[in-house]
């Protein structure tokens, strides 16, 4: 799916930068935000055809929240997201056995921060390929 | 302290009490037979084996009645175990008085079996219980002895086999005896329970200094993990602004330029490496609980296995996985397991040469399953073994063999095991290879 619109949410500049950078060196359009709230209205005007959503944003947790009120809006209920975290070290808790759990963690895909180019990029294309 | 602990440790000596009075009913009859049937000393007989008799009965009821007050409650209930030990003891008291009642009072020299009761309250109880105790057992020997003396109740010499002469009637005797008798008691109260209260103090004190060494090591760790993940989300955006250079995807890089971009590039890939691990290290330190369930080794064992296949086959060496079927399923965090078991794979093949041979062996044993991970890798110099586990230590021919490596690899799998109520330890030889083995718990311990 190439020039597929492709949604950064995290609040470290630096890093979206980067991700940016290397998305859009495989013909993606990216865009990004900085919080939950700049993420959700680009959402809105954006229509990404991906998500690639931070865990831990202002609050810890907000990445979670998101992903869930983006999972209970029937409009965006089958667009990809792919959760970037460098969370687990911080909770402990595995994430990428709770992946997929419609309730508690409705995303479909993880990726530890930082994250290499070639396994974003072929994490992004995974996950595109699967929702066409 | 823990008020549970106690109470556990004050139901423990009531039972070891119960013990001890068992053996000394046998000591009692054994020496009365022995007294009375091949010295031929002059005793009564039926009246003392009727004691013993009571003896017995009295003991079991003390059994039934400390197993019903430690069943029929949840907490067990300190004062009313305390109450248990205090009548034991004046039974006991009564008891050894009839006893020597019947044995020739003060003339017998067990008259001095009453210190044993003495240190017992001295250990177990307060020390103003063990002066009553003392106060108790004196005036129950007074008592005795001014009756027996004065004729009030009947005195059962031991004339016959053991003195030459009645001693009762010895005003002198009798009473000097029962005067150093008496210094003895409170001398015994005195010394033991001033050992007691020591030691119970110094019990006390080092508890506490436990909690408090705890609680520091709790707040490093929380410290290490806020420093460390501080570090790594700059590491994170470090990295990915480099590999963005790196791979030349904002436009080409002449020869030096690549070179030096991918130098650091690596080094920050390792440093981040070292972070997480040191991030994970902490976090499992400071999380209280685990995810825990019952799962099968084999597939655990497996997935890990093949999860390190490719670096085994690169290195040319050969990766066996004999799990003895059917191993039963153990009790953990399978992912923290599972991580584990690939950190050590990844370990022997790292200090494996190659050509060499890995095996991975599971098998059953009793209450636990053991795995067995052998390399014929370069081994662990002997005097370093024993620190092999220790957070940072690498081995001194393993950093010759492999420059890079946190050395936290092996602190964190025995984090990972102990949480489970297993066991690791190390066999090594060097230049020959190394075998790890774990045991892990079928059972929710």
């Amino acid at each position: 799916m190439e020039n597929a619109k492709i949604l950064i949410i995290d609040d470290d500049p630096d890093l979206t930068h980067a991700l940016s950078t290397t998305l859009e060196s495989e013909q993606f359009a990216v865009v990004t935000a900085a919080d939950r709230t700049e993420g959700m209205e680009k959402v809105e005007t954006e229509k990404p055809d991906l998500v690639i959503l931070d865990v831990m944003m202002s609050t810890w947790q907000d990445g979670f929240e998101m992903a869930r009120e983006l999972r209970k809006d029937p409009q965006w209920s089958d667009m990809p997201i792919l959760m970037l975290t460098g969370v687990k070290d911080k909770t402990g808790i595995d994430f990428k056995s709770s992946a997929g759990d419609p309730v508690w963690l409705p995303v479909d895909g993880f990726l530890d921060k930082p994250v290499e180019p070639e396994q974003l990029i072929e994490k992004v294309k995974t996950l595109l390929a699967k929702k066409s | 302290m823990n008020p549970g602990s106690k109470n556990i440790r004050l139901v423990q000596r009531a039972q070891w009490l119960i013990r001890m009075r068992w053996i000394a009913i046998a000591f009692l009859a054994a020496i009365t037979f022995f007294c009375s049937n091949i010295l031929k000393i002059e005793l009564q007989d039926l009246p003392i084996y009727c004691i013993v008799v009571l003896l017995a009965i009295y003991n079991t009821l003390m059994l039934l009645l400390l197993n019903h007050v430690i069943k029929t409650r949840k907490e067990v209930p300190y004062y009313a175990v305390k109450r248990i030990i205090n009548v034991q003891i004046s039974a006991d008291l009564l008891i050894l008085t009839v006893l020597l009642h019947f044995a020739g009072g003060i003339e017998n020299p067990f008259v001095f079996f009453f210190i044993f009761h003495m240190v017992i309250a001295s250990i177990l109880l307060s020390v103003k219980e063990s002066y009553l105790h003392a106060a108790f057992a004196t005036l129950l020997l007074g008592l005795l002895v001014l009756l027996e003396h004065t004729g009030k109740i009947e005195h059962h010499c031991l004339k016959e086999g053991f003195i030459p002469q009645c001693l009762q009637q010895k005003g002198m005797f009798v009473f000097g005896t029962y005067a150093v008798f008496t210094v003895a008691m409170f001398l015994m109260v005195y010394m033991a329970s001033y050992v007691a209260v020591r030691l119970r103090h110094a019990e006390q004190a080092r508890k506490q200094a436990n909690v408090l060494l705890r609680e520091k090591d709790r707040i490093k760790d929380e410290y290490v993990s806020r420093v460390t993940h501080d570090l790594k989300g700059h590491l994170a955006a470090i990295q990915s602004c480099l590999a963005v250079v790196a791979n030349e995807t904002v436009g080409p890089l002449n020869k030096k330029q690549l070179d030096f971009v991918d130098r650091a590039h690596n080094r920050t890939k390792k440093l981040t490496r070292f972070v997480r691990t040191l991030l994970r290290l902490t976090q499992m330190r400071l999380s209280d609980k685990f995810e825990m369930a019952h799962f099968l080794l084999k597939e655990t064992i497996e997935n890990a296995v093949a999860a390190v296949n490719t670096k085994a086959e690169e290195k040319s060496i050969v990766l066996s996985c004999n799990v003895r079927p059917p191993t039963d399923k153990v009790f953990g965090n399978q992912f923290s397991i599972e991580e584990m078991i690939t950190n050590l794979l990844l370990n022997a093949i790292k200090y494996t040469p190659p050509e060499g041979t890995i095996a991975v062996n599971a098998s059953n044993s009793n209450d636990v399953v053991v795995l067995e991970i052998a390399d014929t890798g370069i081994g662990i110099p002997e005097d370093e073994i024993d620190k092999v586990f220790d957070e940072f230590f690498r081995a001194s021919n393993a950093k010759k063999h492999e420059r890079d490596g946190t050395g936290l690899g092996l602190a964190i799998a025995k984090q990972i095991i102990e949480r489970h109520g297993g066991s690791i330890s190390v066999e090594s030889q060097l230049g020959r290879g190394t075998t790890f083995r774990l045991t892990l718990p079928k059972k929710n311990s």
